[in-house]
């Protein structure tokens, strides 16, 4: 517990209340207040357990607070009671929507205190795998970004796009969510027999629907322009201030994706480009989010070509026991920059494991930008960052 | 583009970077190696270090700050990225039981929740943080921090002895 001369201000629960008006001109002769509104934790169009204090001026929102932790499950307090392997499953609930990008960082990371090497085909699939999931997120997020707006069909498709995908990981993995596929040292397992030209097949299809299913279907809707242009608007400079990283940093402009410019694995031999637009809103948003399912599925293409043959686990030991030391990995996740720093002792267990979850960070913007925004429009803001309750409070 | 991102060779800029932290400040230990460069400083001088990486190297992106406990000392990292390959690590340990460092949250503005985080769960209290509530935890009776060596768990597990 902190003595009192070492607390500083800031210890109430909430921020106070401002008071201060949308537009004090007009309401001063009425005599109007703001109101204080809750918005969640249990809301059902929110992304999982979010409480936002909302301050209204009318329907204007002078002021957004958001209280997080309703589904704090102590990863990191639980990471430092199990052996390096046994952590791996822990990471796979951290994001539950991208798993397979939690798994890579965090055997990105002890791997960097061991000593071992990562067979070239294990580093293959890991990449198809992450590309696979990042499909699995993005499609789905357009799909509850244009529920949140009204508009019921494209979930179905984006589901039904998941679906598929599920059962291609349930082949290679064995479970359709939590997959605990890559390990320390390489993956689970090889790829099963047939599964290369399988998942050729699905990404062809894939390619062929997307322009029907998600873009004619969404684009060009008026509703969805109206909700989302102009919505949002995050110029370059408030983004790289704020610290985000993923497709809300890349709407606005900054070309940044930790593939491309940390690259780690597999993506160093692989060519892509890096999806930006120049807008900054919600719309921006959905397009840069359409632009990366078709450089994943590029990627998959130039992966499946060209997959080399071998063995996929190195030799790590019987007992992993990382030297002493930090290891830092980063991955790009379809939320952004996922930063694993491990501290070892050189015991069995890690000392310190520190997650930097995307979320965490991306949602800071609604404190800057949901003011001066309509009290409707959060949900498509909330569709711009996207996040994960899982992940933003692990 | 409004933003401008460092440009040129890795290794140039890496040497740049460390001559600029060396020029002005009392650097305790630097290392460069592959694309990192790590600087020890004390733990008064980060804010200052902060605002030259910043300001003057222009290095735009900070990732994150992680606290380690090392019963006896608090291990912080501050974790910087130029964006275009480049990573500064500044590192710096609070001696004693009550850590208190500055904020920096002036310098880089998303520092604030990874600052809040740090103080919910291992007590550390910056300076200057214009909102230091806790992040996770509730915020009302409970005077824990939960991320403390000191904070025991009921399930503690060993693995001595196994092979």
């Amino acid at each position: 517990m902190l003595s009192e001369e070492r607390r500083t201000e800031g210890t109430a629960l909430t921020q106070p209340a401002s008071g201060r008006l949308a537009n004090p001109d007009i309401r001063d002769e009425f005599g109007l207040e703001t109101i204080d509104m809750n918005m969640g934790p249990q809301h059902p169009a929110m992304h999982g357990l979010l409480r936002l204090i909302l301050e209204l001026d009318g329907e204007t929102v002078v002021r957004c607070d958001p209280v997080m932790g309703y589904l704090h499950r102590s990863k990191e307090k639980i990471s430092e009671n199990r052996m390096y392997p046994a952590v791996i499953p822990i990471t796979d609930r951290i994001d539950y929507m991208n798993n397979m990008a939690m798994e890579y960082g965090y055997c990105l990371a002890v791997e960097k205190l061991l000593d071992v090497e990562i067979p070239p085909r294990a580093d293959a699939i890991r990449a198809l795998m992450n590309e696979f999931s990042r499909i699995m997120s993005h499609i789905p997020s357009l799909g509850f970004l244009l529920l949140e707006l009204g508009a019921f069909t494209p979930i179905l498709y984006a589901f039904r796009e998941r679906e598929r995908i599920q059962s291609i990981m349930e082949a290679v993995t064995g479970a359709r969510m939590m997959f605990h596929y890559i390990r320390l040292g390489g993956v689970k397992a090889d790829l099963p027999e047939g599964m290369p030209e399988t998942m050729w097949e699905y990404i062809e299809g894939l390619e062929s629907h997307l322009q029907p299913d998600f873009i004619d279907l969404i684009e060009g809707n008026e509703i969805f322009i109206a909700r989302t242009r102009g919505v949002g608007k995050i110029t370059p400079e408030k983004a790289v201030e704020m610290g985000l990283t993923g497709v809300p940093l890349r709407c606005t402009g900054v070309e940044f994706d930790v593939r491309k410019h940390y690259p780690y694995g597999w993506y160093k031999n692989l060519d892509f480009d890096v999806v930006t637009d120049q807008a900054g809103d919600v719309e921006a948003s959905y397009r840069c989010r359409i632009g990366e399912v078709r450089q994943s599925i590029r990627m998959i293409k130039q992966i499946l070509e060209n997959l080399p043959e071998g063995e996929v686990m190195g030799d790590t030991g019987r007992r992993i026991r990382p030297t002493e030391g930090d290891g830092i990995a980063r991955v790009e996740s379809a939320r952004g920059e996922y930063a694993v720093h491990v501290v070892s002792d050189g015991s069995d267990t890690p000392y310190r494991v520190h997650y930097r979850t995307p979320c965490t960070v991306n949602m800071q913007l609604l404190q800057e930008i949901v003011p001066g925004h309509y009290l409707p429009d959060i949900m498509p803001i909330m569709g711009l960052i996207d996040p994960v309750s899982g992940a933003w409070d692990k | 583009m409004a933003v401008t991102l460092p440009e040129g060779n890795l290794e140039t800029r890496l040497s740049r970077y460390l001559e600029g932290f060396n020029n002005r400040h009392g650097i305790e230990d630097s290392l460069v190696e592959g694309d990192l460069v790590l600087v020890v400083v004390k733990p008064d001088d980060v804010p200052a270090v902060l605002t030259t990486a910043r300001e003057a190297l222009g290095i735009l992106h900070l990732s994150f700050i992680t606290v380690v406990d090392r019963q006896g000392s608090f291990e912080l990292t501050y974790e910087l990225l130029d964006l275009r390959g480049a990573q500064v690590r500044v590192r710096t340990t609070i001696e004693g039981e009550e850590p208190v460092i500055g904020s920096v949250t002036g310098i880089y503005p998303t520092a604030n929740w990874h600052e809040r985080e740090a103080y919910d769960m291992f007590g550390v209290a910056f300076k200057g943080h214009p909102d230091l509530r806790r992040l996770y935890m509730w915020q009302d009776h409970f005077d824990h921090h939960p991320l403390l060596k000191s904070f025991e768990i009921s399930t503690r597990r060993t693995f001595e002895g196994l092979r």
